[in-house]
């Protein structure tokens, strides 16, 4: 994230206007570089269902990786007096995902003043940010910022003197992916295991501690404060007609200059890759590329000129997803690739569905058999077979998520598969050759069972 | 009974399909002959978690395939079940579930009676393309000393993990780990121990869990499942009992939602062990000889017509109500003695009252109450499957529960309201009950008015922590249970002893003032004997025959006994009865036993009140018996015989007739079934029922037109004040050593528990439970030894200390096998003395200053 404090050419920023303003995540800094205007005018001159209409108007889509209008989902939730939550999703853990970080770290007052207008949209009185623990020091900054804005009265039992009650938790996850899911991380939050539910019931309807819930991604909600302050109209200005406003993009993998950049929705996705990133190395070239985190089908260099909007992606066979662009380029080899998406996706699957626990635990050993050399080109088949059989049969998106990848690398990168096949056994057929690991193990390194008995595969 | 749902048509696969609207569609499906295969769905567990993915269709309009588990159903939905689509999830998952499955069916208990096999079957590929090493476990490994887990054939379906976390709630069992290494276990891997741990073997829809009582030991094409009632206890519960070679190898559920919700006990499920015991009684002795049922049967005739009208005749809680009419009618026709009893004794008026049909709640309106009251019992230990009854409604979220009791019960975590009276004071409680629901609309200036009507209520030394008995504690309750429908489960031990007979008028009262009389609302008593309510009701009662009719005035059963030992009854009748064992004052029972002139025993087993009698019939066991029974909700129920009699064993009722007989009364009763239709015959409101009406599940008689002849009761308002005065309680023993003793039979304080070999280990040993505020003022700590004493009897114990326990109590299990508390009946203080006192304090139980606990 070495980057000036001006934007580059390209980008477009709302949400991380003043991002490198020193000390943005003190209440004064924000106030005086414009923060917390929003709110008076969301508690004083709008009643929530105006709130409301105003976020449907705007178009925002949800940045969490479904990509749906957070007005809408909003006004899915009951009216009337009851227990109603929100939460905010701060459990960033897509791979090659970093832009909540970002976005909490250096101006945790944004999100803030998001929150509480979304609680006022909804009627709900309080709010939760589950942050995922490795982001420590992250919520040790949104601490110190709740304290601060409880103190200056944008939070609280009296909403700056309003009678509307906006109570905020800052809830530290215990590290788990599936937290992540908006149903997980419910579960998680009552205390429970973090497993997603069953839906529906929708968290709208029934979700935290059996309330209607909001839950919206930190960039979605970071949006809230920019389109009450300054209308849905002059929101739509910014990203395409079906993506409206901008996007934070986290850039990683092979490129030159890795970090957050905040593009309108719809710029061509190669300004992002080679304009602001800097493209792969000096005589490297873009192999394949994640346009949504590793959960998003793999794109090729053929695809690098599609506009970077939900509806261009998904077009396209990929998905949107978090807005986290990985470069692949053509020193990266796609079969190990692939073995390490799904090695992370069996890693963090919860179990509590079969084709999800059962198919990354496959998919996995099949992959490390494949890069072992042990595999057939038959095997190939039956890897794809296995991600279609997984696709669309899960509880929740975590099975697809390891599937699309991994069925997209298979078929678009097939020939290089078959030769990887090729290599390794020739490779793993001479005396002395590096193999790791016994044959027909997985690598179960960091979430081995006690009472697994070590038992040799016959 | 809930609304009507509204019918509405479906077409499933092209069927048209009747369902009620909102219907999941697997259980919609059934209604045309169409099966989904599911694995983690079970509607007794609660709603669907859509885990195992098994049931996945096609609905039109939606693009995803939905879990047929989770779908309500709606007027018009189409829905595929077998598209190319939808057989191809249905193999992937099955696929999918074998993938870490060892298929090792030739050498698995659940081979031949497997879901797993069936739907791979049914609904697999056939085949399976995974050739990675499997998952790997240590296997079999003892989840407790009950079930066995084998963690390599668990498909995850999560059942047992919900049985533990939302049905017993008792929360032992979780999914360890993640992903594909998850794995069921407990906190540290302590043993899954719990009254119905049991169940989660039945869950199972593989053979991940199984029995240890039943591992290996048939196979599902050798067997015969026979269906009959459990008799350990009065929750009654419906059962199969698995036969093999005419021996019973395994209980499970014979699901009757208005009995069990399918669930069992683990005393149920494992206490079928002694029905092949070898130390069964399957002979007839005389004073130890064994001489033949002719001899044996003259023998007894001869000793009872020498004591006339001077015998007695006692019934044990198991007896069927064939077998206790059979008693009764022996020693009021044949030998003219109006002293009958069952071991479940309560005066007969006020019982009369609260059984009148209008008042009782049948077991599933328990489901659908606005408000319960459990009073004086807890239900974990009476009639254990009401346990997970209660917990049902309240999880629900509608029913409010409100426990008022002396010790401690399972269910005060769910309660809104726990009053604790000291034992033996139900009465006190429940008057004021009465007062605050008869009493006109609150008026606010005379607060507390009635409180001094009456003296030592409100006054009396309960310390409030949770609400004390008394007025404040009945005010509470009081509002917690007006609005809607109330259903009151009480325990009829609240009706024993002084002041006894005031506390069930006082419930009679609260019950009238409750609307118990309405929809949905009513009583249910929990005798101690399994069939207490049928006894009673055909006549097994002092001053009252079949049907309540009245009948001379007997003694009852302190009387008996005083009578035996001062030669004023001359002989007793023990039918299934072990008074040494299960009646107050044990030892004054033995006694009584020994200097009685004739004692005639019928008894399965060797016990204490056996090894006194003269003349012992052998019994037969509740597998063996045909007969009925009465569940403490009025449901009469049938006892169909499973395996044969051992030995020389004869009917219970065939014995009872024979021996009438030969008393010069014959009865022309030669089967159970005759039996019964004498019974209808005699009992006005059971008239006309028969076995084939009463079939597999039962029949309330409350529901039936016979009912209306259950002849109303007599108030007895008039003389119930003075039982209710002064019962000259002794002040609560907070100075000095003094402790008000109460006793509970704990669930497994039973002989089932002893002789059944796999559930032997649960037997309890004797401990005084005490507040820890006590312990510490007596220098008792946890473990510690000691001797309970009173009136010159003393029962070793060791000390529990319990947060629960109010001050100035002292809880104690009657029934255990050895050191009963039941010899220190009638007492109503104990002195707790330590026996091996620990080095530095002083075991005097009567120190006055305090001692840290737990030394």
């Amino acid at each position: 994230m070495t980057r000036e404090g001006e934007a580059r050419m390209g980008e477009t920023r709302l949400l991380f206007r003043h991002i490198d303003e020193p000390g943005l995540a003190s209440i004064e800094t924000y106030r005086r570089l414009g923060g917390y205007r929003a709110l008076p005018r969301a508690v004083h001159d709008l009643e929530s269902q105006e709130l409301l209409e105003a976020l449907e108007a705007s178009g925002l889509r949800g940045r969490g990786g479904a990509g749906f209008s957070m007005g809408k989902k909003g006004s899915f939730l009951p009216r009337g007096e009851m227990e109603k939550y929100v939460c905010c999703n701060a459990d960033e853990s897509e791979p090659g995902a970093f832009k909540d970080r970002e976005l909490m770290q250096k101006n945790p007052h944004q999100l803030i003043e998001g929150c509480a207008i979304a609680a006022l949209a909804v009627g709900a009185a309080y709010v939760f940010i589950f942050i995922r623990g490795e982001y420590w020091e992250v919520a040790d900054v949104l601490d110190r910022a709740v304290a601060e804005a409880y103190e200056a009265g944008y939070l609280g039992a009296d909403v700056l003197d309003t009678g509307n009650r906006v109570e905020l938790v800052v809830h530290r996850g215990a590290g788990a992916y599936i937290c992540g899911e908006e149903t997980g991380l419910l579960d998680s939050l009552e205390g429970k295991r973090g497993n997603p539910r069953l839906k529906p019931p929708f968290p709208a309807i029934q979700g935290l501690y059996g309330g209607p819930t909001l839950i919206n991604n930190v960039e979605t909600l970071s949006n809230v404060p920019h389109i009450v302050r300054n209308g849905a109209e002059w929101y739509k200005r910014f990203g395409t007609e079906q993506s409206p406003g901008t996007k934070v993009v986290s850039v990683s993998g092979c490129v030159r200059r890795p970090g957050n950049y905040e593009v309108e929705l719809g710029v061509p996705s190669r300004e992002i890759i080679f304009d602001l990133a800097g493209g792969p190395a000096k005589g490297r070239r873009v192999k394949a590329w994640f346009p949504g985190g590793s959960s998003a089908p793999v794109l090729t260099e053929a695809e690098l000129d599609l506009p970077y909007s939900f509806e261009a992606m998904a077009e396209a066979g990929s998905m949107l997803g978090s807005g986290s662009i990985i470069i692949a380029d053509d020193t990266v080899s796609i079969p190990k690739l692939a073995l390490r998406t799904a090695r992370f996706y069996h890693h963090e699957s919860c179990g509590k569905c079969t084709p999800c626990r059962e198919g990354t635990n496959w998919t996995a050993k099949m992959l490390e058999r494949v890069t072992r050399g042990e595999a057939t080109p038959m095997d190939l088949d039956i890897i794809a077979s296995v991600q279609e059989k997984i696709i669309g049969h899960c509880l929740c998106v975590l099975g697809d998520s390891m599937a699309m990848p991994v069925g997209s690398m298979v078929s678009k990168f097939r020939a290089e598969f078959e030769e990887e096949i090729r290599a390794a056994a020739s490779s793993a057929s001479r005396p002395g050759a590096a193999g790791g690991g016994r044959p027909g193990e997985l690598d179960h390194s960091g979430f081995d069972s006690p009472l697994t008995a070590e038992v040799e595969a016959v | 009974m809930s609304a009507e749902k509204p019918q509405i048509t479906l077409v499933i696969d092209g069927i048209e399909v009747e369902a009620e609207e909102g219907a999941m569609l697997v259980d919609a499906a059934k209604g045309g002959d169409i099966e989904i295969p599911v694995f983690c769905y079970e509607p007794k567990l609660g709603g669907p978690v859509g885990a195992c993915r098994m049931c996945l269709v096609e609905i039109e309009g939606i693009p995803k395939l939905q879990t047929g588990c989770s779908t309500a159903v709606r007027d018009g939905m189409v829905v595929y079940t077998r598209t190319d689509r939808v057989i191809e999830s249905q193999n992937a998952i099955v696929e999918f579930l074998l993938v870490n499955h060892p298929l090792d069916c030739p050498v698995c208990d659940k081979g031949g009676e497997c879901p797993l096999q069936d739907i791979s079957m049914g609904w697999g590929p056939g085949r399976s393309r995974f050739s990675e090493p499997k998952r790997h476990f240590q296997k079999p490994v003892a989840l407790s000393p009950l079930v066995r887990i084998d963690r390599e054939r668990c498909i995850m379906c999560y059942r047992c993990v919900r049985f533990s976390q939302d049905v017993a709630e008792d929360e032992q069992l979780q999914l360890l780990e993640r992903g594909a290494q998850s794995f069921v276990g407990t906190f540290d891997e302590r043993p899954y121990i719990a009254p119905f741990a049991g169940n989660i073997i039945d869950l199972c829809p593989v053979g991940a869990l199984t029995s240890e009582a039943y591992r290996f030991r048939a196979r599902p094409w050798d067997i015969e499942d026979s269906g009959s009632i459990c008799t350990l206890c009065p929750s009654q519960c419906n059962v199969m009992f698995t036969v093999r070679d005419e021996r019973v190898q395994r209980v499970f559920p014979r699901d009757n939602d208005d009995v069990d919700n399918g669930w069992l006990c683990d005393k149920g499920r494992f206490g079928f062990q002694m029905i092949a015991s070898g130390e069964r009684i399957t002979e007839p002795t005389v004073s130890g000889a064994k001489v033949g049922w002719e001899a044996a049967l003259d023998a007894a005739a001869e000793r009872l017509r020498a004591a006339g009208e001077r015998t007695a005749v006692i019934v044990g809680g198991q007896a069927s109500n064939e077998e206790g009419y059979l008693a009764q009618r022996i020693a009021r026709r044949a030998l003219g003695s109006p002293h009958v009893g069952a071991v479940d004794e309560l005066s007969p008026a006020p019982l009369h009252a609260l059984s009148a049909p209008e008042l009782g709640a049948a077991v599933a309106d328990i489901d659908h109450a606005d408000s319960i009251l459990v009073v004086g019992v807890d239900p974990l230990h009476a009639m254990p499957v009401l346990d997970l009854r209660l917990r049902k409604a309240v999880r629900h979220g509608d029913t409010r529960l409100v426990v008022a009791s002396d010790r401690p019960t399972a269910l005060d975590g769910g309660a809104e309201v726990t009053a604790r009276y000291e034992p033996g004071e139900a009465a006190e409680l429940l008057e004021a009950l009465e007062r605050q629901l008869t009493r006109p609309p609150a008026n606010p200036g005379t607060p507390g008015r009635e409180a001094e009507d009456v003296p030592g209520i409100g006054s009396a030394g309960r310390e409030a922590e949770e609400v004390p008995g008394g007025d404040s504690g009945a005010e509470s309750i009081a509002g917690e249970l007006r609005p809607g429908a109330t259903v009151i489960v009480y325990g009829e031990r609240v009706g024993r002893g002084t002041g006894g007979e005031a506390a069930l008028h006082a419930l009679a009262g609260c019950a009238r003032a409750l609307r118990c009389d309405a929809d949905r609302a009513g009583l249910i008593g929990v005798p101690d004997g399994a069939n207490g309510r049928g006894l009673r009701e055909v006549g097994c009662l002092s001053g009252a025959g079949p049907g309540f009719e009245e009948a001379a005035a007997g003694r009852d059963l302190a009387e008996i006994r005083d009578g035996l030992r001062a030669g004023d009854v001359d002989a007793l009748i023990l039918v299934q009865a072990d008074p040494v064992r299960d009646l107050p004052d044990g030892p004054a029972w033995a006694q009584a036993l020994r200097q009685a002139r004739a004692v005639i025993a019928i008894s399965c087993f060797e016990d204490a009140s056996t090894a006194a009698a003269d003349i012992v019939l052998p019994a037969e066991m509740y597998a063996e018996k045909e007969g009925t029974l009465t569940h403490p909700d009025g449901r009469l129920q049938r006892l169909r015989p499973s395996v044969p009699r051992p030995g020389d064993v004869r009917p219970v009722w065939q014995a009872l007739t024979e021996l009438s007989a030969r008393l010069d009364h014959e009865t022309g009763i030669d089967s159970a079934s005759e039996a019964l239709e004498a019974i209808a015959a005699e009992v006005p409101f059971y008239a006309g029922v028969t076995a084939d009406e009463i079939g597999g599940r039962g029949v309330r008689w409350q529901e039936r037109q016979a009912a209306a002849a259950c002849p109303p009761a007599a108030e007895a308002r008039g003389e119930r004040r003075a039982a209710a005065a002064d019962s000259g309680r002794p002040e609560n023993g907070s100075g000095g050593g003094a402790l008000r003793l109460g006793t509970y039979r704990d669930l497994w304080a039973a002989e089932a528990t002893e002789r059944n070999p796999a559930i032997r280990f649960l037997a309890p040993a004797q401990r005084v439970e005490l507040a820890p505020a006590d312990g510490a003022r007596l220098g008792l700590g946890d473990g510690d030894q000691v001797e309970v004493r009173s009136n010159g009897t003393s029962v070793r114990a060791r000390v529990a200390l319990h947060e629960r326990i109010r001050p100035g109590a002292a809880f104690m299990i009657e029934g255990t096998a050895t050191e009963n508390a039941n010899a220190l009946a009638g007492a109503e203080t104990v002195e707790i003395e330590r026996i091996a006192p620990a080095p530095g304090a002083p075991g005097r139980s009567d120190r006055s200053d305090a001692e840290p606990a737990g030394s």
